[in-house]
């Protein structure tokens, strides 16, 4: 087959598809609401959700994930692209707002009262139901970024499965009951880097092109 | 042409303008085949059209990836890159192409052009036979996709899917002979 009539066919292939933003909303908003639907059926949000959000321990575990998420969207996103050289320092810097968090948890906390804090009555099934609210959100991303063309896929997945935890743990923020930063930087942002592990596996594999 | 006309035709195609996107193609591929002809003279001219066409259907599958306001030339270079590297792997050689250094897509002197290449219709021989007529009827023959939906007695849709779907099918198939 000569060069000019592979591109004869090729060029009869219009129309173009969505870029790659409006692909990933297909498939990342509606494992996003199953997510959250099962976390309202399954987990159910905690008693007192509303009046818990104005003290700004507990907004925080649900802001800082979500500003986290979103970041973590936007990288992935750029690095889909085959000449982008993704950065993940934006997200570094989220994770020292999170250990900013911890070390004012360290300072109202007593000494005495840290092991308590820090172990709190919940942390296995924290670290149990953040990866198992993931799974969705990251199936979803790693399967539209698959139409992308990422030339360093470990670290789109890498971006995929820190998106999809930190969204995970957003909404696991809604039911769990545990508000020191002791507690929720420790376990909720080890279930981010299991995700992101996670995702980091998968990229190579899945986001070859 | 310069970078601007070239990004001018595929925004034109990525909105779903055909003539613009025959246009581009052929405008890119006279440096596409500059770039692996100067890494891979040993493969032949033939070999290395293989790879140029390679290269050609990653862009056409990929082209969605382009946001019409970043500059052209270094998507063009980073996909163009990835795909070379990784033929030349497949054919059990090295190349060396520095990322980002993609002076060398300037437009180059494209040489005499050919040939046939062998690959291309040797992976669309092992597609089902339906997506192998349509793809030959239309590159080899000539034909308009309406002439083929009628000749088929298809819709001008469905025709249109088969067709994009033998693309993707086809750079699995590569991908898989590559392993």
């Amino acid at each position: 087959m000569k060069t000019n009539q592979l591109i004869a066919a090729l060029a009869a292939d219009t129309p173009a598809e969505p870029g790659m933003g409006a692909g990933l909303a297909r498939w990342l908003l509606p494992a996003l609401a199953l997510a959250g639907l099962a976390l309202l059926t399954v987990w159910g949000l905690r008693p007192g959700l509303a009046a818990a959000l104005m003290q700004p321990a507990v907004a925080a575990k649900l802001a800082l994930p979500l500003v986290m998420a979103a970041t973590a969207l936007t990288l992935a996103l750029r690095s889909a692209r085959p000449e982008a050289r993704p950065s993940v320092a934006p997200l570094a810097l989220l994770g020292a707002a999170a250990l900013a968090l911890l070390a004012t948890g360290l300072a109202t906390t007593p000494p005495a009262a840290w092991e308590q804090a820090w172990l709190g009555n919940t942390a296995l099934a924290c670290l149990i139901s953040i990866p198992a609210l993931a799974v969705l959100p990251l199936a979803a991303s790693l399967l539209a970024l698959r139409r992308g063309a990422s030339t360093y896929p470990a670290r789109t997945g890498l971006l995929a499965g820190l998106l999809a935890g930190a969204a995970a743990t957003a909404l696991y923020a809604l039911h769990c009951p545990e508000d020191s930063p002791l507690f929720y930087v420790c376990w909720y942002g080890l279930g981010i880097v299991i995700a992101g592990t996670a995702g980091r596996l998968l990229g190579p594999r899945l986001l070859r092109w | 042409m310069t970078e601007a006309e070239w990004a001018a035709l595929l925004r034109a195609a990525n909105a779903g303008d055909a003539r613009a996107y025959g246009r581009f193609l052929h405008a890119i591929t006279p440096m596409l085949r500059g770039l692996v002809r100067a890494r891979g003279g040993s493969l032949g001219p033939e070999g290395c059209e293989d790879i140029v066409q390679e290269v050609l259907l990653a862009i056409h599958l990929k082209r969605h990836t382009w946001r019409s306001d970043a500059p052209l030339r270094p998507w063009l270079y980073a996909i163009a890159r990835h795909k070379v590297i990784d033929a030349f792997r497949a054919r059990g050689r090295r190349v060396d192409l520095p990322i980002g250094d993609f002076a060398e897509l300037l437009p180059a002197d494209p040489g005499p052009d050919p040939t046939e290449a062998g690959d291309a219709l040797r992976m669309i021989s092992r597609l089902d036979p339906r997506s192998a007529e349509i793809v030959k009827a239309i590159g080899i023959d000539g034909e308009e996709i309406a002439e083929t939906s009628r000749r088929l007695e298809m819709t001008e849709g469905a025709v249109r899917v088969v067709l994009h779907r033998a693309f993707k099918r086809l750079a699995a198939l590569r991908e898989r002979h590559l392993e």
